[in-house]
C-alpha cells in the first residue's frame, strides 16, 4: 500500500510539474519586476573573445547606475543564439534585447515582435551613432536597434606570397584594382607539379551557406549593390549578371581556386591559408590579423596548439577586385542590439527602459572594448573617445588598419526603404535559388546563363516582370 | 460474500489500473496529440506571434505548386530506398558474424558498432567533413586513389552528395540494428540447426530456410522504422551539405524546418510535416500488408 501510495505521489508531482510549465499569464500589460525593479532581459552571443566575460561587469555597472532597473543577461553561442531566439520570438516571449545581424531586421519585423525605439530613446543616443550605419537598423521610419559595429567582409592575404608574385598590396590597399588584376595576380599564387596543386591563388570558404557570402561580397562590386534598386526593383536579373558569373567560374576554370571550391568550408580554407596551400583567401575579416599573429606565436613558442602545418604567416586585408568597370563596394557586416517586445503589451516605461539597456550595451567603453578586440574602429562618439583611452594592441598592421578605415567608407549605404515583405522574398530567392545554383555554377554543373535564367524565373514570380530589372 | 470481496478488489485493482495508465495517457495527450493536433490547426494558418490568420487549405496548395517540394519528396525517397535495404543487409551480416563469438566479445563489438549511435550528431558531421574532404589529401580520396579513382568533390557535386550522405548514414546508424538482429539470431532455438545439420544443409542454405524465415518479424520491424526514419532524415543534410548542391540533398525534414525555423512560414511548414505523416503511413501500411502477410508476432 505504501509503494502505491509513493507511486501516486511520484506520478501527480511528474504531471504537475509538467502542466506547470503550461501556465498563462495574465493578459494586458506586462510587468516584469524583481523587488520593484524593471526587468530588462538580454540574449547575447560572444560576440568577441572576453564579450561574455565581461558583461557581467556591464550588468553590474548598468544597474549600478539604474538603481530601479535591473539588466539580467543570457548567453548563448553562436551556434545556438539564432535557433533560441527564433523560438522565443515565435513563442511570443522573447528576451527584450537580443544581438543579431542586421539582415535579421526584416526577418524579425515580419513577426510584429519588433519594437520601434525611436519613440523611446533619447535624441541624443540616436544622434550618437554614425547616421549612415544606425540606418541598417531601421526600416521604413522605424528604429529597430543599435549598431554595435561595422565589419569589413573582404578578401586577405599572405604577406611573403604577395611580395614573392611581385603584387604590389599596399598599391591595391589604396587604389583598389580589377577583376583582370585580379585574376592574373592569383594565378601567380598557384604553385603545382602536374596536376596536383600544393597551391593555389585564392580560396574562398563556400561549403554550404557560406557560398551565399562569396556571392553577396563580390556582387557588389559588379555594379549590384544590393537585392533592389533605387525604385525598388530586382536587380539580379540585371544582363550584368551573367558576365559576372562568367568571371567567378573563370577563376577556377584557371586552376587558381581549388575545382573543389563548392566543398571548401570555412575552417579548410583558413587552415589552407596558415599551412600556405593558398596565397589568398576570404572571407576575410580584419580579426585574422589577431588570429594569425597568435598562431605565429605558437610556432614561435613551439606551442602544440599551433595549426599543425602551418608556417609564419602576416595577414594583410585586401579589397575586393571590381568587375566590369564598376566601382569598388565594400561588405559590411552591421551587427547590434535590437528591442523586442512580448505578446502582451509592453508599458512605454519598461520600453524606455529597454531602449536605455541596449543603448549602454552598444555604446561607450562596451564599443570600444568589443571593437578593439575585433580589429574594427567603434562606430559611435562614445565608443571612439573609449576607444582612444583605452591601450593601443601591440604589433598591429597600420597598413590593415588605415586599408579597413577605408573601405569603412565605401560600405554599401543601408536600405530601410525596403519594405520587409519585399525584403523576406528576396531572402527567400537567395536561399532557394541563388545559394543552390552558386553552388552548382562552382561545382561545374550549371552553367552562367542557366543559374541566370534560374534568377529569373524565380523573380518574375515573386516580384512580376515589372518588379525586376530587364535590361 | 467472497464474490463481493473479490469483486471489491478488482474494481480496487481497475482504479489503480485507470490511475497507472493516467500517467502515459497524459503524457501522450500533451506531447504527442496535443502537437500533432495543433500542428493540424497551424496548417490552415498564416501564424504569428500577434497576428494570426485562417488561410484555408492555401498553404497546402502552396505546397502542391512548389516544385522543391516534389524534389525534396524524390530526394527522400532516394535516400530512403537506398539506406534501409543496405542498413538492414549490411547489419545481418555483421549479426550473423558476431553470433559465434563469446558472450564478452559479442557485447565488444556490439558496443563498437553502437559506439557512433551515441555520439553527437554534429561531433559525427565533423569526423565526416574530414572524411569527405574534397581536395587530393582528403581521407576518402586517398583512399580510392589507391583504387586508381581520381579525386571526388564528395559534398560539393550534385553526383556524389547524395551518395556521401548515404555513405554516412549508413556507417553511422548500424549500432541499433547489429544490436537487434543479434538479439533475434540469439533467440532462434538451436534445434533447427541441428535439424539442418542432419539434413546436409550448407551455410548458406541454413541462412536461407532456417535464419531469414526466423527473424523476418525483426527484418519487418527494422524496415518499415527504417523507413519512417529515413523519411524524416534531417540531421544529416542539414548538418553535411545544407541541402545542396543546387538542392541535391535537400530533404522533406530540411524544407519543413526552413520554412518553420528560417522563413517563419509555420503554416507552409505544419502543412508539409502532414503531408509527409500521409506519405509515411501509406509506406509503412503498404509494407506491413507486403512484407508482414505470413508474419505472426
Amino acid at each position: 500500500m505504501k509503494k502505491r501510495n509513493l507511486s501516486v505521489l511520484l506520478a501527480a508531482a511528474m504531471i504537475a510539474s509538467t502542466l506547470a510549465g503550461c501556465g498563462t499569464t495574465a493578459k494586458g500589460t506586462a510587468v516584469q519586476q524583481s523587488n520593484g525593479k524593471d526587468i530588462v532581459k538580454a540574449l547575447l552571443p560572444p560576440v568577441s573573445a572576453s564579450y561574455q566575460e565581461k558583461l557581467m561587469e556591464y550588468a553590474k555597472e548598468f544597474n549600478e547606475a539604474n538603481p530601479d532597473l535591473e539588466l539580467q543577461i543570457t548567453t548563448a553561442s553562436w551556434e545556438d543564439i539564432t535557433e533560441k531566439l527564433d523560438v522565443q520570438v515565435n513563442a511570443g516571449s522573447p528576451p527584450d534585447i537580443a544581438f543579431i545581424g542586421s539582415t535579421g531586421v526584416t526577418k524579425y519585423l515580419d513577426t510584429e515582435m519588433l519594437v520601434d525605439i525611436s519613440k523611446y530613446a533619447d535624441k541624443e543616443m540616436i544622434e550618437d551613432y554614425n547616421a549612415d550605419i544606425i540606418n541598417y537598423f531601421k526600416n521604413g521610419d522605424g528604429l529597430y536597434g543599435f549598431p554595435a559595429y561595422v565589419e569589413i567582409q573582404a578578401i586577405g592575404g599572405n604577406k611573403a606570397m604577395l611580395e614573392e608574385a611581385g603584387i604590389d598590396w599596399q598599391g591595391i590597399q589604396k587604389n583598389g584594382w580589377t577583376y583582370e588584376e585580379f585574376r592574373e595576380a592569383i594565378k601567380k599564387g598557384v604553385v603545382k607539379d602536374g596536376d596536383n596543386y600544393s597551391r593555389y591563388g585564392f580560396v574562398f570558404a563556400c561549403s554550404g551557406v557560406a557560398a551565399k557570402d562569396y556571392f553577396s561580397i563580390f556582387v557588389k562590386n559588379a555594379g549590384m549593390s544590393a537585392a533592389f534598386d533605387k525604385d525598388l526593383k530586382y536587380t539580379y536579373t540585371s544582363s550584368h549578371m551573367v558576365p559576372f558569373l562568367k568571371d567567378i567560374r573563370a577563376l577556377i576554370d584557371d586552376g587558381s581556386m581549388p575545382k573543389e571550391l563548392s566543398s571548401v568550408d570555412a575552417g579548410k580554407r583558413w587552415n589552407m591559408f596558415l599551412t600556405e596551400q593558398t596565397m589568398i583567401t576570404g572571407k576575410g575579416l580584419s580579426v585574422f590579423e589577431k588570429l594569425a599573429t597568435d598562431n605565429n606565436k605558437k610556432l614561435a613558442a613551439n606551442d602544440g596548439s599551433a595549426v599543425e602545418g602551418s608556417q609564419e604567416v602576416e595577414y594583410i586585408v585586401l579589397p575586393v577586385p571590381t568587375f566590369q568597370g564598376n566601382k569598388q563596394q565594400a561588405q559590411g557586416a552591421v551587427d547590434g542590439y535590437v528591442c523586442f517586445r512580448g505578446k502582451d503589451e509592453p508599458s512605454p516605461d519598461h520600453l524606455k527602459n529597454v531602449a536605455k539597456a541596449a543603448y549602454f550595451l552598444a555604446s561607450g567603453k562596451r564599443a570600444a572594448e568589443t571593437c578593439q578586440e575585433l580589429y574594427i574602429s567603434p562606430i559611435c562618439k562614445s565608443g571612439e573617445e573609449a576607444f582612444a583611452s583605452l591601450p593601443p594592441m601591440e604589433g598591429k598592421n597600420e597598413n590593415n588598419t588605415n586599408a579597413v578605415k577605408n573601405l569603412a567608407t565605401q560600405v554599401a549605404e543601408a536600405r530601410p526603404d525596403i519594405p520587409a515583405d519585399l525584403g523576406a522574398k528576396a531572402i527567400k530567392i537567395e536561399d532557394e535559388v541563388i545559394l543552390p545554383k552558386f553552388q552548382g555554377l562552382l561545382a561545374g554543373e550549371i552553367t552562367p546563363e542557366e543559374m541566370h535564367e534560374a534568377i529569373k524565373k524565380a523573380a518574375v514570380e515573386a516580384f512580376g516582370e515589372e518588379g525586376c530589372v530587364m535590361d | 460474500m467472497q464474490t463481493a470481496k473479490k469483486r471489491k478488489r478488482l474494481n480496487n485493482d481497475a482504479k489503480w489500473g485507470y490511475v497507472f495508465v493516467f500517467v502515459p495517457i497524459v503524457s501522450f495527450i500533451i506531447f504527442t496529440l496535443y502537437p500533432v493536433v495543433q500542428a493540424a490547426i497551424v496548417s490552415f494558418q498564416s501564424y504569428k506571434p500577434l497576428k494570426t490568420e485562417f488561410v484555408g487549405f492555401s498553404n497546402y496548395s502552396n505546397t502542391l505548386k512548389n516544385g522543391l517540394f516534389f524534389k525534396s519528396i524524390w530526394n527522400t525517397a532516394v535516400y530512403t530506398a537506398v539506406t534501409v535495404p543496405i542498413s538492414i543487409l549490411v547489419a545481418f551480416i555483421i549479426s550473423i558474424l558476431l553470433v559465434p563469438f563469446k558472450k564478452r566479445s559479442q557485447s565488444f563489438f556490439k558496443a563498437v558498432f553502437y559506439l557512433p549511435g551515441i555520439a553527437s550528431g554534429v561531433a559525427l558531421s565533423f569526423v565526416w567533413k574530414w572524411i569527405f574532404d574534397p581536395l587530393p589529401s582528403g581521407l576518402l580520396n586517398s583512399v580510392i586513389r589507391a583504387f586508381g579513382i581520381q579525386n571526388q568533390n564528395w559534398l560539393g557535386s550534385s553526383q556524389t552528395a547524395m551518395l556521401s550522405l548515404i555513405i554516412m548514414t549508413i556507417f553511422s546508424g548500424l549500432g541499433s540494428t547489429v544490436i537487434i538482429y543479434v538479439a533475434a539470431l540469439l533467440g532462434i532455438d538451436p534445434t533447427y540447426y541441428e535439424v539442418a545439420n542432419i539434413d546436409g544443409a550448407t551455410f548458406l542454405q541454413r541462412i536461407k530456410y532456417v535464419v531469414w524465415p526466423m527473424v523476418k518479424p525483426t527484418t519487418v520491424f527494422l524496415t518499415i522504422t527504417g523507413v519512417i526514419n529515413a523519411f524524416q532524415a534531417f540531421q544529416t543534410a542539414y548538418l553535411m551539405t545544407g541541402g545542396g548542391p543546387d538542392h541535391a540533398t535537400t530533404m522533406v525534414g530540411l524544407l519543413i524546418f526552413n520554412n518553420a525555423f528560417k522563413y517563419f512560414n509555420y503554416g507552409e511548414a505544419c502543412a508539409q510535416a502532414l503531408l509527409l505523416a500521409g506519405i509515411i503511413a501509406v509506406f509503412a501500411v503498404f509494407q506491413f500488408k507486403v512484407m508482414a502477410a505470413d508474419v505472426e508476432y
